[in-house]
């Protein structure tokens, strides 16, 4: 029982009355304005290592040559996994793909799964083992997001129909709760979607039926092919006089009425809608909402791609 | 070379000690007394450090190993800034970003009865005094200063309260004042109360200081003092 208290963290009276009055002028406690956005920075596998390469320069000329083997050895691992901090937040996604037998009702498509895992280590209030309600909802709001809109082409996961299909797995850690894991953990995912890459297959054997997987040695592995991108954009809403934020942190989710989180894309379609918590939220809110979220969300999906082509660019080494 | 150290104390202070080191030998300091202070333990005549960090010395008898982190390890006569959990026939239950909850007694009050028990709702934030912190017991709390006087301490109304590491809060107690709450204080006027636990309350007339010093306090961190006015500079010039 105890123990439960000391883990649970806590806001205080006065940090509650804060976040609202404060509100109230339009001031947020970091300094933003309501509908200002925290900074986004995205990081793949292989740029955590540039740092160890500076360091082995200083190393006498023969271990050099060993180390920098290394690193490109890594960097060939690195594909598909990426670490996104907004703010406090922190989240790394982690995309592999593996040869399954595809579902009997859609024997031509490829099948797409999104994992998270909430650590102890990111918010004492997480528990480990079995899944929480929000780790749940973030999951399924991701999913949701890349499948009803079909951002991932699923048919081009296909080699044999009925046989062999790619089974995609996006692995979600958090790794730091600052408020606003939803979005965090989408920009993430679909970080590692635009960086991934599976090695080439082909059918052969005496019938042509069966699979040769081409080592990335061999044949250059493919990217997969994502036809847009679509951006996950969280509201707060507040009690009185229907306060909106944009991207709450951490404090203000725990004092917000409700919540709703838009996934549009760059060209404005929306691909879904999650609202959650019990604050009724007019129609008028909803529109104002959706205009903001596809606003930033250009500007979102413009900061993953300038990420992604940075890192691509720099892949040859 | 163990001998070597020990049988010179002084030579530990101010420098970086890791666990096991043995900071002071008793034996060659018969005639004094000594306070031990966070971090320090006592194994017949040998203290020895518990954590890494910088030995510090205060006069006339204080001994303590400073070092930053986010959890806070309860020491005697710290003030920490304490939020009331629950409340209990004979204790508050407070949570004091610890490893174990931290008991305020209801009596532990200026003039404090059975009859005037305070009533705190959940959540609220109090300035508290760490009386007693022993092994495997839930650490003391007060609010009152050693001689049964209210002083500053008890519940901290409005304002707003956020969580930095120890080391940062030590950095804002330390005399000469801290150049980042020296740069804010020439410009702004605010009322703040910092717990060795890592936390720092502040409060003022408008919420805008209340978030320009919190943002420049919490900045403050990794940067030396000059930075640090730099930084409070350019973050008033933002907001004027």
């Amino acid at each position: 029982m105890e123990g439960r208290l000391a883990n649970s963290w806590r806001l205080t009276v006065n940090d509650k009355n804060f976040i609202k009055t404060a509100l109230l002028s339009e001031i947020r406690i970091d300094g933003r304005k309501p509908f200002e956005y925290r900074k986004i920075s995205i990081k793949f596998g292989r740029q955590v290592l540039a740092s160890f390469i500076n360091v082995s320069i200083t190393e006498p000329t023969f271990t050099h040559l060993y180390i920098y083997m290394l690193i490109i050895m890594v960097i060939y691992r690195e594909d598909g996994s990426s670490e996104v901090q907004l703010g406090q937040t922190r989240v790394m996604g982690m995309v592999t793909a593996q040869l399954v037998q595809p579902y009997r009702d859609r024997p031509k498509e490829g099948i797409l799964s999104i994992f998270t895992e909430f650590s102890p280590m990111a918010d004492p209030s997480f528990e480990p083992g079995r899944p929480g309600e929000l780790a749940v909802e973030l999951g399924r709001i991701v999913d949701r997001g890349l499948r009803e809109s079909r951002a991932v082409d699923t048919e081009s996961l296909c080699i044999l129909a009925g046989k062999f299909v790619w089974a995609i797995r996006i692995d979600l850690h958090i790794l730091d709760n600052g408020g606003n894991l939803v979005d965090a953990a989408n920009i993430a995912a679909l970080a590692a979607l635009l960086t991934f890459r599976r090695p080439e297959c082909s059918l052969g054997g005496e019938d042509g039926q069966e699979v040769i997987v081409h080592p990335p040695e061999i044949r250059e592995p493919l990217p997969l092919t994502v036809h847009h991108l679509p951006i996950a954009i969280s509201f707060g809403f507040f009690s009185n006089e229907s306060i909106l934020v944009i991207d709450p942190t951490h404090n203000e989710e725990a004092v917000m009425g409700g919540r709703m989180t838009t996934t549009v894309n760059a060209n404005g379609d929306i691909c879904a809608i999650q609202k959650s918590g019990g604050e009724g939220v007019p129609r008028r809110v909803i529109m104002q909402c959706l205009q903001l979220a596809t606003s930033k969300a250009a500007s979102i999906t413009k900061q993953i791609k300038d990420a992604v082509r940075l890192f691509s660019s720099k892949i040859v080494f | 070379m163990e001998n070597k150290q020990s049988s010179s104390p002084a030579s530990f202070v101010d420098s970086t000690v890791v666990p096991g080191d043995v900071v002071l030998d008793l034996s060659s300091m018969t005639n004094q007394t000594i306070k031990l202070g966070g971090g320090l333990r006592q194994d017949c005549d040998a203290i020895s450090a518990m954590k890494a960090g910088t030995l510090r010395f205060s006069k006339p008898n204080k001994y303590w190993i400073e070092s930053s982190q986010k959890r806070y390890v309860p020491c005697v006569e710290d003030t920490i800034l304490g939020i009331v959990v629950d409340s209990k026939a004979d204790n508050f239950l407070i949570d004091i970003k610890g490893p174990a909850m931290g008991f305020l007694p209801v009596l532990a009050f200026e003039g404090g009865t059975r009859r005037n028990i305070p009533k705190f709702e959940v959540g609220t934030l109090l300035y508290l005094r760490v009386v007693k912190s022993n092994f495997g017991m839930n650490p003391e709390l007060s609010c009152t200063d050693a001689s049964g006087k209210a002083a500053e301490f008890g519940p901290l109304k409005d304002g707003y309260m956020f969580e930095t590491s120890t080391g940062l809060s030590r950095k804002l107690l330390s005399s000469p004042a801290c150049p980042v709450l020296e740069a804010l204080g020439k410009k702004l006027s605010f009322e703040i109360a910092v717990g060795l636990n890592g936390r720092v309350w502040v409060n003022a007339a408008s919420p805008d200081t209340i978030v320009v010093v919190a943002n420049a306090i919490m900045n403050s961190e990794c940067l030396s003092g000059a930075q640090q006015i730099i930084m409070v500079d350019h973050l008033l010039k933002n907001i004027q």
